[in-house]
């Protein structure tokens, strides 16, 4: 009876614990309109759907958008800072069974292979719900051209360099 | 013509037609090209996105010009002094106003030049690529207020100062300063300092735009914040250099 007493208690415990956590569910879809062999500079666009699947209403629901580097030997985490301005949404209160649609647009600024994910949580609980990953190949293309860069960047130090010569060569020749 | 014209046309004829002139404009190209060549002789730079190779020109077209206009100012008053001609200059039937305001204008256009100098570089790096006109357009923008006001300080400071060196090298110091954010990117300066100091520093409000306007395609209505930053920079320089150049230091 006694241990019967104890299991009752820590059920109601659980419970009471499991309906006051926050459950989130997050899907992650590649728009549909996104290149189907990316290459360097191009756009992407990545479209989650978080659902607030508890019984409470979620405040201060967090959303940010990872990306990981997974091209053999270049294993890391990427730095955003170039590839996103959109990189989370905060603040959003999401109440039971309604869902936050978000679209996150992407610049390519590297190629390799790569790994997107969207993570959330909320103000009150510790934990963090990902979504699905998504993995995408971006192709190299050197943007840089030699042909466009070296008659411009010899030309114009030359060109100003001849009118410097032609200055000198008139001030001697009038001195001389 | 007036003598502020007159003035203004031998600014500008000093940096085209002098060999002191040719030579700074060389120095300017010499930058730009060195930057360009190393875009190409390094692979991984070659791999750079376009938007990124034009934010990285903007800004360093922007520091260029800021550098020569720095020089510029530094001579515009100590020099004449040196060379004995300020005496001269200030015994004319000239207002000091209209000496300050030819100058201010000799050294606009030798922006203008700079600018014009710079628009093949941006294109060498950026054609193909994303925004380059908008590149063209903001470096206008927010590179011409920014450039102009060092310009202005220089030229305050050389009014004031006995020497070109002094005043070239205060006003060296505060533009290295303000160029720091070239070296050190956004992530770094996104603590509490570093956000206090892009807040005033109108060299990072004229960074940060190229970075939200090339990169991330961000409309101007987003940047106005900056734009009346790097406005009211060339405002309070030119009020300084004005102020300064009332009665200029001719001993």
């Amino acid at each position: 009876m006694k241990h019967f007493k104890y299991l009752l208690t820590s059920l109601l415990l659980l419970s009471s614990s499991l309906a006051t956590a926050a459950s989130l569910q997050l899907q992650l879809q590649s728009d549909t309109a996104n290149p189907t062999h990316p290459t360097m500079g191009d756009w992407m666009h990545f479209n989650s759907v978080i659902t607030n699947t508890g019984q409470q209403p979620i405040e201060g629901l967090v959303a940010w958008i990872s990306l990981v580097e997974v091209t053999p030997g270049k294993e890391q985490p990427m730095d955003l800072e170039d590839w996103s301005a959109h990189k989370a949404v905060t603040g959003t209160t999401l109440q039971s069974d309604a869902s936050l649609q978000t679209q996150w647009p992407m610049r390519l600024i590297q190629s390799g292979d790569y790994r997107v994910v969207i993570s959330a949580t909320d103000r009150n609980n510790k934990t963090v719900f990902t979504s699905p990953t998504l993995q995408f190949h971006v192709a190299q293309k050197p943007v840089v051209e030699s042909a466009r860069i070296l008659p411009v960047a010899l030309g114009i130090p030359l060109l100003i360099g001849g009118l410097l010569g032609v200055q000198k060569f008139r001030r001697r020749h009038k001195t001389g | 013509m007036n003598a502020c014209t007159l003035i203004a046309k031998k600014e500008r004829r000093a940096l085209l037609q002098n060999q002191r002139g040719l030579a700074w404009l060389l120095a300017y190209s010499g930058i730009l090209s060195a930057f360009a060549l190393l875009l190409i002789s390094n692979q991984e730079l070659s791999l750079l996105d376009n938007a990124q190779v034009v934010y990285m020109m903007a800004g360093t077209v922007t520091a260029a010009g800021a550098l020569i206009a720095v020089i510029m100012g530094a001579d515009a008053y100590a020099g004449e002094r040196e060379r004995g001609t300020l005496v001269p200059l200030l015994t004319a039937p000239i207002s000091t106003v209209e000496l300050l305001m030819g100058k201010a204008a000799g050294l606009a256009s030798a922006w203008g030049i700079m600018y014009l100098l710079a628009i093949p570089y941006l294109w060498a790096v950026g054609a193909g690529g994303q925004n380059l006109g908008q590149a063209i357009f903001y470096l206008g923008l927010f590179g011409t207020p920014v450039v102009l006001g060092f310009g202005y300080l220089a030229m305050a400071l050389s009014a004031r100062s006995g020497s070109v060196m002094s005043s070239l090298l205060t006003s060296l110091i505060v533009l290295l300063f303000s160029a720091s954010p070239l070296l050190i990117g956004p992530g770094l300066r996104n603590s509490a300092v570093g956000k206090a100091l892009d807040a005033v520093n109108p060299f990072s409000g004229a960074l940060n735009t190229y970075d939200a306007v090339i990169i991330d395609s961000d409309p101007l209505t987003s940047q106005l914040g900056r734009l009346a930053l790097v406005l009211i920079w060339l405002g309070l320089m030119f009020g300084v250099a004005r102020l300064s150049a009332r009665r200029p230091v001719f001993r």
